[in-house]
């Protein structure tokens, strides 16, 4: 069953819709949140979330996009957790980075990935998550991170030679 | 590094997220509204159409009943607005009820109004809007479920699930 059918069931007011949605999402919630925050505050803010969810549900007005709806709650979520560090980190991300129009495209291995993500700032971070382990298309990534889809691509170069950078060091020292 | 897995199950997520998704609360956030309501237009119809000066204590006993029932109203209010989801479905059964309790109320408010001789034109008036106000409602609702109903059916191809 397709989310849309889901989506719409649970408008419906059907609750094992409801049911169905919070099991198929509930794992892509919690690491989206558990990438961006400690292990302490991953399982409340997740529940924070989906409370936000079922209460924002009837609302939204297109079923078809409840992912990219779902993780913008989310990321409101995480956001008012971290709200210091992304505001410091937009500052200077503004300030020091050279937009580019890499094509997104070296998929990374998996646990590697998880390993070194935590070394990286805030907003690189994000997309890299939203990208590579939500497999958010870039548009839907933009959405949610609600910048242009440019930035959400040199964001993605960006934390990619971050990440490049952190693994090699890693390697040099083994 | 291992692989992490979220602490609550997909059942204790569920259970938590219950007091959201219960219907005893939905009912009861529409029925504080209501009531909320009827009875302040009521009571403030009442107030309204007495006959003469009252005594202070009488009008300070109005107030107080109007004030009463108007946070009863609030509560209702911002229950459904912050705290509890009515689906489309509840919103056709809410709007009906608030068609119902509007007609209702304006009914006895009218007839009281009446036979007191004053305050007809103002009862059936605001009686008027809150009919008008439910039955715009009722239509919203049923054109939202029917739109909802009518997706569902192209998802799933005609069959009914």
């Amino acid at each position: 069953m397709t989310d849309e059918l889901l989506v719409v069931r649970a408008q419906l007011g059907e609750q094992p819709a409801m049911t169905e949605l919070v099991a198929r999402w509930r794992v892509p919630v919690w690491t989206y949140v558990r990438r961006m925050l400690d292990a302490e505050r991953a399982d409340d803010v997740s529940q924070e979330i989906w409370l936000a969810v079922v209460r924002g549900l009837p609302r939204l007005r297109e079923p078809d996009r409840f992912a990219p709806w779902l993780f913008m709650i989310a990321r409101r979520s995480v956001i008012d957790r971290l709200r210091g560090q992304y505001a410091r980190e937009r500052r200077e991300f503004a300030a020091g980075d050279v937009v580019t129009d890499d094509p997104v495209e070296a998929m990374m291995d998996r646990a590697e990935l998880i390993s070194a993500l935590s070394a990286l700032p805030l907003l690189e971070r994000e997309v890299l998550v939203l990208f590579y382990l939500e497999d958010m298309p870039v548009e839907d990534c933009a959405q949610i991170c609600q910048v242009p889809a440019g930035t959400v691509k040199s964001r993605l170069a960006r934390a990619r030679r971050l990440l490049r950078a952190h693994l090699e060091e890693k390697g040099f020292r083994r | 590094m291992n692989e992490e897995e979220p602490r609550l199950s997909a059942a204790e997520l569920i259970e938590r997220l219950e007091p959201s998704l219960a219907p005893r609360r939905r009912v009861r956030a529409v029925a504080a509204l209501l009531a909320g309501l009827a009875g302040t237009v009521f009571l403030a119809a009442l107030w309204g159409s007495e006959p003469g000066p009252l005594p202070g204590r009488t009008n300070l006993a109005f107030a107080l009943f109007t004030a009463f029932c108007l946070a009863w109203a609030g509560y209702g209010g911002w229950l459904l607005g912050r705290r509890v989801p009515l689906f489309a479905t509840d919103r056709v059964i809410a709007a009906w009820i608030a068609l119902a309790a509007s007609v209702t109320t304006t009914a006895i408010v009218a007839v009281v109004a009446a036979q007191r001789g004053s305050g007809l034109g103002v009862a059936l008036s605001t009686g008027g809007l809150f009919v008008a106000v439910s039955a715009a409602l009722a239509v919203r609702a049923h054109a939202r479920r029917a739109a909802l109903l009518r997706r569902k059916r192209e998802l799933t191809g005609g069959a009914e699930s």
